[in-house]
């Protein structure tokens, strides 16, 4: 077989060199102990024979035409578990993202460039191509839904373009793309909470899978728009759905390239958690007479690489109230030490399936090893790689929203927006 | 963007999580002392999981470690272990090993002599307190059952046949077998933490006993490299043991190992659930000394965080994880610059023989402290009254020669935990 840097002749990079530039205050290539902790840790060490330490020491080398070409760069998800481990704090993902960036557009996986090409299309940002008017369609459809089948949600408001809302929300293009009837059971939270929000006429997807082709200036781009809109509209708050990247991208985004942003970057999750210890969410586990078993998985994006434990904590606090004390297992290792579980990076969009699948079996043991029914994740890319990867090495549980349950708890699941629940909760 | 700092107040602050560092956090958290911890993955990363007292004196290896404490007593006055009473070590290595347990890691009761425990290399070293996953090496070795040691295919740094060569001659009933770890049989390097958490799958479990059942003949035990779960390892163990029908154990492997990923996760998971605030994987960037009170900065991923503490307790290593640091000329103590006593040039630092039986002058570099372990300043006075320190990065000791690194971590731990309880009152 030839070596990949024959198929792939890409200009090499110094890693060594930038390395000084881009690891944070304190950190060197030139402290690293060799000492493993890193590959030990990485679901991705030896796919493409490659691993972290491996990656540094070649670094070391000076060994930059490898570096440059080996397809290991789009199997890492850049989860940064290995900065996490090691006693020097090295990050290999930063180099990881650089190595992405030097790939020319063609020889990219071709599923990440569609999605960040898709995004800088229209004013939607929407990787899945989704265009503003479409959205408005499709919002405006299922809120007529909602009031026409509950009574509850009578006056129930999905807005657009709500000057000086609270609430800025960012959505995720998974719903009203594929599962509109998804988009329902947040909107119906915040009507029970009384929450202030709305959507934007632009910039209101979440993904960015510019971040993860590499392409900074993309990137920027990305958040500048959707910076721009929560500007114009005077929000206070920036919130995205159940969604683990959008969150790191904008966040870190802004700090990145030295945006003028006039709202907080907020989690769902930490508001979650907030409406129900003031009560706002009475939400309790009686529906789960059967016991289910819930785990949950932590999205490194949200948690390691942004808010870190305390939404670790809120998610873990608003599972409990969700679903039981005694119903929650964690997973091992859990918060910010957990497993990246393989879809994150762009790795579910970059078609390598077999690589992704052999990364996920570490996570797949975590989840048998819990017994659980259940998995909770608000993060889309976790949702889709965990159920891909149960059904692969052929596990029986389900991937769950938090909003799903939140609204089964307080009896406002509609009948539709049960697809992600299995037969036993159907009629619940 | 605003972004607020985060703001904690406690009562007690321990920057560092080492051996130290947590023991220190478990007798804070037993009084009811409100804390704070900050720190790195550091030299924890790589322990065998053994928790020495002392278990060198000299050329010596020790089989009685109280017998070498009153020794020590009398040669190093100034050993850190010297400024502790045997009644007091005794005191912090049960409560320790108690919570250590409660936790969820079992650990052998500290006892009267010294545990003769298994190293990857087929030697022995002498240790007061073990894993229970570990102890049956020991006694089997004592006893000479007949054991079988198994390694794997893939798995560097942990060579069954090695082992068996150098114990053969005072342990004759051993023999080697190497297997392929199940559903890991490519070729391509194991990681001992990859197995261990494969191990905590039943399935995983079930054909790795199977295999091992297969290739017994009239083993009595079997031993093998620490792979047997990262969480709860005494639930793997036990269930695994039960799966093969005889005693089994584990030996600690070379880096990166299994022991002390447990031990980190543990603490990890744990302090957090029992009320201590703890700020992982970072290092505080500055130390703000009061006569009220003290203030700590750091920054995490998310941004600033701020400790507001009365006492601070320091633990923050040597070298590797920072504690100190070399130049080309001195040795300073890296956050707080506190003196270090050290030699008076880099020439001092190393011995002609790298083996010399009394050791290298580096290695005793370190700061000083008074009764109470407060550190000193260059006058001998206590630099802060509410500043406290234990571990390694104390003066006068030399915890790898001396196999002594947990007994001076847990044993100053308690002594300083002891007397920041007082100033905190």
């Amino acid at each position: 077989m030839p070596a990949t840097s024959e198929l792939l002749p890409i200009a090499p990079i110094d890693f060594k060199a930038k390395a000084d530039e881009l690891l944070p205050e304190g950190a060197s290539y030139d402290s690293c102990l060799n000492c493993g902790l890193c590959s030990s840790g990485c679901p991705a060490s030896g796919l493409e024979g490659m691993d972290p330490r491996r990656f540094i020491r070649m670094a070391m080398l000076g060994m930059n035409e490898e570096l440059s070409n080996t397809r290991w760069i789009w199997t890492c998800t850049q989860c940064r578990r290995c900065m996490y481990v090691c006693p020097m704090s090295i990050d290999v993902s930063v180099l990881v993202g650089l190595a992405r960036g030097q790939w020319p557009d063609e020889k990219k996986p071709q599923g990440i460039v569609r999605s960040c090409d898709a995004q800088l299309r229209f004013s939607s940002t929407s990787a899945m191509g989704l265009r503003t008017e479409d959205f408005i369609e499709i919002v405006e459809e299922i809120a007529d839904e909602v009031k026409e089948s509950d009574e509850r949600f009578n006056d129930l408001e999905a807005p657009i373009d709500k000057q000086g809302a609270y609430f800025f929300i960012n959505q995720n293009s998974r719903e009203p793309a594929v599962e509109p009837e998804e988009l329902a059971p947040l909107w119906k939270i915040f009507h029970y909470v009384g929450a202030d929000w709305t959507y934007a006429s632009k910039g209101w997807a979440a993904e960015n899978f510019c971040m993860f082709a590499g392409d900074d200036a993309a990137w920027e781009t990305m958040v500048r728009q959707r910076v721009d809109a929560v500007n114009e509209l005077g929000c206070k708050v920036w919130v995205n759905t159940e969604c683990g990247h959008s969150f790191y991208t904008l966040w870190k985004g802004i700090d990145k390239f030295g945006l003028d942003a006039h709202f907080e970057p907020g989690s769902l999750i930490t508001y979650y958690a907030q409406w129900i210890r003031e009560g706002k969410l009475p939400v309790n586990a009686d529906w789960n007479t059967m016991g289910l078993k819930f785990t949950l998985q932590d999205p490194c994006q949200l948690v390691r690489k942004s808010i870190g434990d305390p939404v670790a904590d809120d998610l873990r606090f608003v599972a409990r109230a969700l679903v039981g004390e005694d119903n929650f297992v964690d997973m091992q290792p859990c918060r910010s030490a957990n497993y990246c579980c393989g879809g994150g990076g762009g790795f579910l969009q970059a078609g390598m399936n077999e690589q992704r699948r052999a990364y996920g079996k570490r996570k797949f043991d975590q989840i048998m090893t819990t017994q659980a029914d259940y998995v909770l994740t608000p993060c889309h890319n976790c949702h889709s790689q965990m159920e891909d990867i149960g059904e692969h090495y052929d596990g029986h549980y389900r991937v769950v929203h938090y909003w799903t349950l939140i609204c089964l708890s307080l009896g406002i699941l509609g009948e539709n927006e049960r697809k992600y629940l299995g037969p036993e909760l159907m009629d619940l | 963007m605003t972004t607020k700092p985060r703001v904690y107040q406690t009562q007690l602050a321990v920057i560092g999580s080492g051996l130290a560092g947590f023991a220190a956090a478990v007798f804070a958290l037993d009084k009811g002392i409100s804390t704070a911890q900050v720190g790195n993955t550091g030299a924890i990363a790589y322990t065998t999981g053994y928790l020495d007292l002392l278990g060198g004196c000299g050329e010596q290896l020790l089989e009685d470690p109280w017998e070498g404490l009153k020794q020590l007593r009398n040669d190093e006055p100034r050993h850190p272990l010297s400024r502790v009473s045997d009644g007091e070590i005794q005191e912090a290595f049960s409560l320790f090993t108690r919570a250590l347990s409660d936790m969820g890691i079992n650990y052998t009761k500290p006892g009267e002599r010294n545990l003769f425990a298994l190293s990857p290399a087929g030697t022995t070293k002498p240790t007061l307190s073990v894993p229970e996953t570990m102890i049956t090496g020991v006694t089997a070795k004592d006893s000479g059952a007949r054991t079988l040691i198994l390694d794997f295919v893939g798995l560097k740094g942990f060579s069954a046949l090695e082992l068996v060569s150098n114990l053969r001659k005072s342990w004759p009933g051993l023999t080697a077998k190497r297997l392929e770890f199940p559903g890991m049989t490519t070729g391509a390097q194991l990681y001992p933490e990859v197995m261990a958490r494969a191990l905590e799958v039943e399935s995983t479990r079930r054909q790795l006993a199977e295999m091992i059942r297969h290739e017994l003949g009239d083993a009595e035990c079997v031993g093998m490299p620490a792979i047997m779960g990262i969480h709860l390892p005494d639930r793997v163990h036990a269930d695994l043991q039960r799966m093969v029908g005889v005693p089994l154990f584990e030996i600690p492997t070379m880096p990166p190992a299994v022991p002390g990923i447990r031990l980190r996760e543990m603490f990890e998971q744990t302090f957090p659930a029992l009320g201590l605030i703890l700020v992982p994987q970072q290092k505080v960037k500055n130390v703000d000394l009061g006569e009220a009170g003290t203030v700590l900065s750091l920054k995490d991923s998310y941004g600033d965080v701020v400790i507001e503490t009365r006492a601070v307790l320091l633990a923050t290593g040597r070298f590797l994880s920072g504690g100190l640091h070399a130049d080309r000329f001195s040795i300073r103590e890296s956050l707080l610059g506190i003196p270090v006593t050290q030699p008076e040039d880099r020439a001092g630092w190393y011995r002609k023989d790298y083996f010399d039986h009394r050791g290298h002058p580096v290695n005793r570099a370190g700061i000083e402290v008074d009764e109470l372990f407060r550190p000193l300043d260059a006058s001998g006075v206590p630099i802060n009254e509410g500043l406290f320190a234990a571990g390694i990065l104390l003066a006068h000791q030399d915890w790898m020669r001396q196999r002594c690194g947990a007994g001076v971590a847990i044993a100053s731990a308690y002594k300083a935990v002891e007397a920041l309880s007082g100033y905190l009152s």
